[in-house]
This record gives C-alpha cells, structure tokens and sequence, in this order.
C-alpha cells in the first residue's frame, strides 16, 4: 500500500460533532496532492481565461487611474468636487472604505488564529493579500487628498529647519502612525506565513529562474522542527500584535470624525460602529474574491461551502452589530436635546442625501438579512450577489457619513451641495482596478493557500492520527 | 583537496508518527544533537528536540522599547522642541500621545518577532548540507527527515547508521559537510 492510499484510508470527519456539517477539506487529501495542486498554480505556464479577463479589466481601470492622477498631480484637487464645507468629499471615503476591507484579512489570519478556528487556514492566505493591496489603495486616498502629496513626509517627525513638527493631538496625525503599522505589520505577518511555502515552490521548481527567485524568498527555509518551532512563536505573537492593532486602525479612523465637533460625527458610538462595519464590508470583499476564484482555479476542496458558510455567518454577525448603530444613532441625537445632532438625523432622512441613507438601510440592513436562510449561505451565486450588495452599501455609508453630515452644519448660510465629478469617479473605479491588478498578481505569483496550514488540517498528520482541533 | 568531513546521517520517513517515534528513540539512545524536518510543525517534536526559544523575551523587550520611544518622541517635540498652545491643552497633554504610543508598540514588537525570528533561525541560509539529501525536496511536501549529526558525542558513522536502519526508514543518507 503506497502512503497516499494509506491517507485516504485514515481520512474521516474531524470532529464528532462536525458530522453532517460540510468538511473544511473535502476528503481524500493527501499532503502530496495538495503540494502539486497549490504549486502548480504558481509555476505552470499557462493561466486560466478568468485570470486573463479580470487582469485585463484591472489593468483597463489602472490606465484610467493613472490617467486621472496624473490630471490631479498637475492640475490640484480642484478636479475633485469637494468645497467648503464639504471639503472630504470621495477621497475619504475611499479611504475609509478601503482600510475597513483590508480588516476583514486580519480578522481571519490574527483573531481566528488565536481562537483556534482551524477551518481559517485555507482562507487566510489570499484575505491577508486582500487586506494588504487593499491597505494600498487606502494609504493613496489621504495622500492624493493633501494637495501637494509630493510633501507627504511632512507629516513624519523629522528633524527639519522648518522648526516645526507634527501635532501630536490631531487625530490625523495618530492616524498616519495606525495607517502605516498596519500595513506594516500585515506585510510582515503575510511574509511569515509564505516562508514555507515558498521552499515548496522552490522545491517543485522547473525552471531556473523560479528556482532561485523562490529560493531566495524562502530565506533558505529546510523544515527544521527549531524553525517551525520560531515560526510558530513568531506567528502567534505577530496575531496577538496584530488583534488589537486591527481594532485600533478603525477605532483611529473613526477618531478623525467623532474628535471633531460637528454634528454626525461627534458621537462615542463610533469606533465600534467603524469597526463593526468594516468587518462586515471585508467579509464581502473575502467572499466577493473567493467564489470566483475557487470556481476558476478547481480549489472547492480547499474552500469548501464550510468557508463561505463561516464567512457569510460572520457577515449576518457584524451586520447586525451595524444595524445597532443605525438604530441608536437617532436615539443619542433625540436624548442628547440637541438642536443640531438632532436635525442631522432628520436631514439624514429626508434632506438631499436622503437617497443615500435609504440605500444604505436597504443594502446594509435588509438585504443581509437573506444569510439567516442557509440555502442563501452555501448558493454561491445569490452569497456573491449579497457581498456585492453589501461592498457597495458600505462605501454609501461612509459617503452618507461624511458629505451627509459635511453639507450642512451649524449655519445655514454655509450649506452647500457636494457633486463628483469625472474626476472623483475615475480614481474611484481606477482604485478597484489597481486592487484588481494586485490580486490577479498575487495570484499568479504566490502560493495563495497557504500549504502548510492545510497539511496540518489533514487527519493523519498528528502522530499516532490524533484528531485535529 | 582534503576528505569531506561528516555532517550527519538522516532517515527518511513516510509519516509523522514515524518521525516522532524514531526522534523519541534516539533520544533515548542518547542522541542530544539532531534535528528533525518536516513539512508542517509537529508541536510533539518539541518535547524531544529542545530548544531555548528567546523569541518571545525580544519581541516584549522591543515592545516596551518602542512604547517608551513614541512616548518620549512626543513628549519630546509638543513639550521642549516644539511648544505649542492647542486649544488651552498642557503641553504634555498626555492622553492625546497614547495613540500613536500603542502603534510604536506594536510596531517595534512585530518587526522584531519577524526579524528576530529571522535571526534565531540563521535566516538567510542559502546553503545547508541537508540539500545534499537526493530526496530532500519531499520535506517540503510529504518526506520527514530525522538527521542525527556528527558533532555529537554519541555518533558513529556505522552503528548511527544502523541504528537509523533499525527504526525502519525508507532511506538512509550519509551526508558530508
């Protein structure tokens, strides 16, 4: 008997109580098959049609955000159709939008991992791409935003003969130190995690070139039990880092809105409302990403129906922590007495942006309410039309949050509409497409599950065939 | 040019529980100096190859090094560099530096777990003689490789090697330096 057929012979339900359920990982893996299925994606030649269509469109909308920021370098903003008082028009949102969908990959690769959800670890590979290209796009928002962002370093403390230094107690400055850590720290914990796997590829290579390009990624790595001893530690203590970080980069986002003292904004409910929802809108983007792509790379028995059910489940959770919010918000405004808090929920409703908190009621509250249904979970077409539903009711309500509440403040007499322009528009959908440009990078290039986590999840590979947990 | 000094003699086995067993037995042979390779970490082999892991005191170290940095950096420019009236605060206004405080911790941290781990591990290693094994590729796959080196006290290159035999491997290689 080969060792292949003697672990598919020990394959069975992981835990008892897991039976009935779909398995995490479809049975009748082999650490060997599994090796050669992610590998090979990386180092065969040829790519599928859906990876050349989507890249094309990416590679389409990138031209057309290069085109628009190049426009907005030489020309200023201008172009954007921001004004006083509306000055943070899309290119905050945008960010905020972004950052909130990168949380959703440090969600699943930190917190999960510390709860031991071991069902996580053929996602999180490829969720905390998600969250560092997506990290990306945020980081440029704010700095197109500046003006002159050829003079971003003047947000560092830097010694200078300036004379003069940032201020500690703007919340814009803490948010360049939480915007720049997380990124920082989720590159780290993603490169960690691909040290092994990039010894496999090595190890399979064919060609010259990937070997020594993979070689040298690998840092040399052998397997060595002191190594994945380090690894292990260096692991768990970057998802211990990286828990709280997550919770503070939107807690630090939400700062730079509820430290000011306009009305809408000025509220203690809103870091765990910012963070709540942008867990929501990044278990959409994981979702958004996952249900194409295990279709067209044949990895349904790597992302199994366990994975997206999981996912939406998570979903349907901070969802509902987001209707909360919706809810109470009219409640603190009405309790507080005060005049103004009060006619912002009211402008909200019926004002000229009324249209957008509608939407974002619908898109955000009812819609998602389709996940308590199980056949909604696990129908890969209705979950995709969900998570669509949900991404862009998010990025609503971060517009409703700040031109809603911008366009009208205290004086009547400095009310004035906000209107995108082309501009707005082409580095909207310009940045979707750099996000689209990254991945289907990733994905051609690095191993986008991670192998060593799965091997681990297979039943025979504790000695004496132990159960995992 | 002069004879290849001995590295080690490895086996090579099919699973894990082979692995662990064989790694137990020569520890209790007593074989101290030897290291086990395998595709996914084995939390059991922790028990028979020890290691003194000083990963976790640096990363707290450089925690705290990073926490009182951020604090001072900002201390240092609102309160003596740099003083500015904002809003009637005290220059020192405390609570407003915890912020970026916390991000300078977990900055510092997580690059030093990532590099430390780095380190610790002899990272970069381009080379090792254990890539002289002709089928070493498999511990990045499905192989599990118990080496037992030549720098220890009890090796010798017959009665390792057929000790190595006894435990049943699919292989066993001689591997030079």
């Amino acid at each position: 008997m080969t060792v292949e057929e003697k672990q598919r012979q020990t394959a069975r339900p992981q835990k008892p109580s897991d039976e009935g359920k779909p398995a995490v990982i479809a049975p009748g893996a082999t650490f060997h098959g599994i090796t050669s299925q992610i590998t090979s994606i990386v180092l065969r030649k040829s790519v599928p049609p859906f990876w050349v269509w989507a890249f094309a469109c990416g590679i389409a909308a990138l031209f057309m955000f290069v085109g628009a920021v190049g426009y907005l370098l030489a020309a200023g903003v201008g172009l954007f159709g921001i004004n006083i008082p509306v000055a943070w028009g899309f290119a905050i949102t945008n960010f905020v939008w972004w950052i909130g969908i990168g949380h959703a990959g440090t969600l699943i690769s930190a917190i999960l991992l510390l709860l031991n959800q071991s069902w996580r670890n053929s996602i999180n590979r490829f969720a905390e791409a998600m969250t560092i290209f997506a990290v990306a796009c945020a980081g440029m928002f704010p700095l197109l935003h500046l003006g002159r962002p050829w003079l971003f370093f003047w947000l560092l403390p830097y010694p200078n003969t300036f004379v003069i230094q940032p201020q500690f107690r703007s919340p814009l400055v803490w948010d360049v130190f939480a915007v720049s850590t997380y990124a920082t720290v989720s590159l780290l914990f993603w490169y960690l995690g691909m040290i092994p796997d990039f010894a496999s590829i090595r190890d399979r290579a064919v060609s010259r070139v990937s070997y020594w390009t993979y070689g040298i990624l690998s840092f040399g790595w052998r397997g060595a039990s002191r190594h994945w001893r380090l690894h292990e530690t260096a692991s768990v203590l970057l998802a211990g880092l990286a828990t709280p970080l997550v919770l503070s980069v939107h807690t630090v986002v939400s700062f730079d809105f509820t430290i000011a003292i306009l009305p809408g904004w000025h509220s203690t409910i809103f870091p765990p409302y910012f963070v709540a929802g942008a867990i929501f809108s990044g278990f959409a983007m994981v979702l958004v990403l996952a249900i194409p792509i295990r279709s067209a790379y044949g990895l349904k028995n790597l992302i199994t129906e366990r994975h997206l059910d999981n996912c939406a489940k998570l979903m349907l959770a901070t969802g509902l922590v987001l209707a909360y919010t919706y809810a109470i918000e009219p409640f603190t405004s009405w309790y507080s007495g005060n005049t103004y808090e009060m006619y912002v929920v009211h402008a909200r409703a019926v004002g000229p942006y009324a249209w957008s908190y509608w939407a974002v009621i619908m898109m955000n509250v009812i819609v998602p309410q389709l996940l308590w249904w199980k056949s909604n979970r696990t129908h890969t077409v209705r979950l995709f039309l969900i998570s669509m539903d949900v991404l862009i009711g998010m990025w609503l309500e971060r517009y409703m949050i700040i031109v809603g509440s911008l366009n009208r403040d205290f004086l009547p007499s400095s009310w004035e509409r906000f209107v995108a322009t082309a501009v707005d528009n082409a580095i909207l959908y310009g940045s979707v497409g750099l996000f689209v440009v990254l991945f289907f990078l990733f994905l051609r290039t690095l191993p986008m599950i991670s192998m060593y986590e799965v091997r681990e999840l297979l039943p025979f590979s504790r000695p004496g065939g132990g159960t995992v947990k | 040019m002069s004879e290849p000094r001995p590295y080690g003699i490895a086996a090579e086995f099919d699973d894990a529980d082979q692995l662990v067993t064989a790694a137990r037995a020569a520890r209790e042979a007593g074989y101290r100096r030897m290291e086990a390779y395998s595709p996914y970490p084995i939390k059991e082999l922790d028990e028979v190859i020890h290691y003194w892991n000083l990963l976790p005191t640096v990363v707290f170290l450089a925690g705290v090094l990073g926490g009182f940095t951020a604090f001072y950096m900002q201390y240092f420019i609102a309160a003596i560099v740099f003083p500015t009236n904002i809003g009637g605060r005290p220059l020192n206004s405390w609570p407003s530096f915890i912020v970026i405080t916390f991000e300078l911790t977990v900055l510092f941290a997580a690059s030093a777990a990532f590099f430390g781990m780095l380190f610790f591990a002899g990272f970069p290693a381009l080379y090792h003689p254990m890539f002289r094994v002709p089928t070493f590729r498999r511990a990045s796959d499905d192989g599990f490789f118990l080496c037992i080196e030549a720098r220890d006290g009890h090796f010798h290159p017959d009665r390792t090697a057929r000790f190595l035999q006894d435990l049943e491997p699919v292989n066993v290689w001689e591997i030079d330096e």
